[in-house]
């Protein structure tokens, strides 16, 4: 569909710098389990992630999670319902991500857009510290910044980007991940 | 990719070893199948069809295959330049831009070519040029990246990382 109004109107340029409150990431903490299925997934077998004794030695001086392991703590909790049922129970065609209507913690409000489909555009992340095992991981969300692209074919795109800190129970900073995404 | 052996006995790579224009030690990774993508889409718990189900990402969504997610291809990135720092360096930060989508049968080298280097609190940063190219010599993820190798004789890399005052 082409458009020639603009998607960046005043209430989504609003939404430039709106931050989501601190929140806990996740209702588990870092433990074994989730580093090892995440790391066979990424193909790293470094001994650090599993090896005590040699992580003991290592400079960390401890066992250490993959670079940016803490941004995808944002699992279904037990409570939190069933969301690729009710994707498919909303649309028999759905693309299996459903609309969460009891939204996380910390979340941000939505962009207000009638534009709904979504695509990377591209990541920049900052890493200071792994987390712990037995960590608590707390995040902390903002819109960094939101600008229009207009395609060739004359339709009107938005470039969201969102920035996420995360940090330990203890307050320290793990890392920055700043995602930017096309809705078209 | 390296092995566990490999990353556990590697040897550091120092500041006075890397010079602006070298390509270091690449990535190679694949071929990609379904199955290595569907085993991260459950790892992460990413239910979006377009990377596990055919037939939703061609006749849906019009795509040419299942895609490699976004996610992975973030996730990669930062391994490899951790590995390039190990055992005592910090791949401090990296970005890219997700300019070509990844599909089952790509075979992928993710790859770091040495821009600047420069020293500042006497730890020696390194600028690079990072990609994952595909084996028709498409660069997937453009980007770029620092990592802080440790120099010769010089001070230990603070952990956890402090990042440099501007």
């Amino acid at each position: 569909m082409t458009t020639s109004e603009t998607k960046l109107t005043d209430e989504v340029k609003a939404m430039i710098g709106v931050e989501g409150e601190l929140a806990e990431a996740s209702w588990y903490l870092i433990e074994n389990e989730g580093v090892r299925r995440f790391t066979q997934a990424v193909m790293d077998p470094d001994p650090r992630f599993w090896d005590e004794e040699y992580a003991k030695n290592s400079k960390f001086g401890e066992l250490i999670t993959p670079p940016i392991y803490v941004s995808y703590q944002a699992k279904t909790p037990p409570w939190g319902g069933d969301p690729v049922t009710q994707a498919f129970k909303e649309n028999p065609v759905a693309d299996g991500v459903a609309q969460l209507k009891e939204r996380p913690k910390g979340s941000l409000p939505r962009v207000p857009t009638d534009l709904v489909r979504n695509l990377n555009a591209g990541n920049d992340l900052e890493i200071f510290q792994y987390p712990s095992r037995g960590d608590r991981i707390y995040k902390q969300q903002r819109y960094a910044n939101i600008i229009e692209r207009v395609g060739r074919d004359g339709s009107h795109m938005l470039i969201i980007t969102t920035e996420v800190n995360f940090y330990n129970q203890k307050g320290e900073k793990l890392c920055t991940t700043r995602a930017s995404g096309f809705r078209r | 990719m390296p092995t566990q052996e490999e990353l556990r006995n590697k040897e550091q790579t120092y500041y006075d070893d890397v010079e602006v224009g070298q390509d270091l030690p690449p990535y190679i990774i694949g071929p990609m199948t379904p199955t290595h993508l569907f085993r991260w889409s459950a790892a992460i718990e990413n239910w979006h069809r377009i990377h596990y189900d055919q037939d939703f990402s061609i006749y849906h969504d019009g795509l040419p295959n299942i895609l490699a997610q976004g996610s992975w291809k973030q996730s990669v990135m930062p391994q490899y330049l951790k590995d390039l720092c190990l055992p005592n360096g910090w791949a401090w930060k990296v970005q890219f831009q997700h300019r070509a989508m990844i599909v089952p049968g790509d075979t992928i080298t993710v790859s770091a070519k040495v821009t600047n280097k420069y020293e500042k609190d006497g730890l020696g940063f390194v600028e690079v040029e990072t990609g994952m190219t595909n084996q028709d010599g498409i660069n997937t993820c453009p980007g770029n990246g620092t990592i802080v190798l440790p120099i010769k004789g010089g001070k230990e890399i603070p952990y956890p990382f402090v990042a440099p005052e501007e």
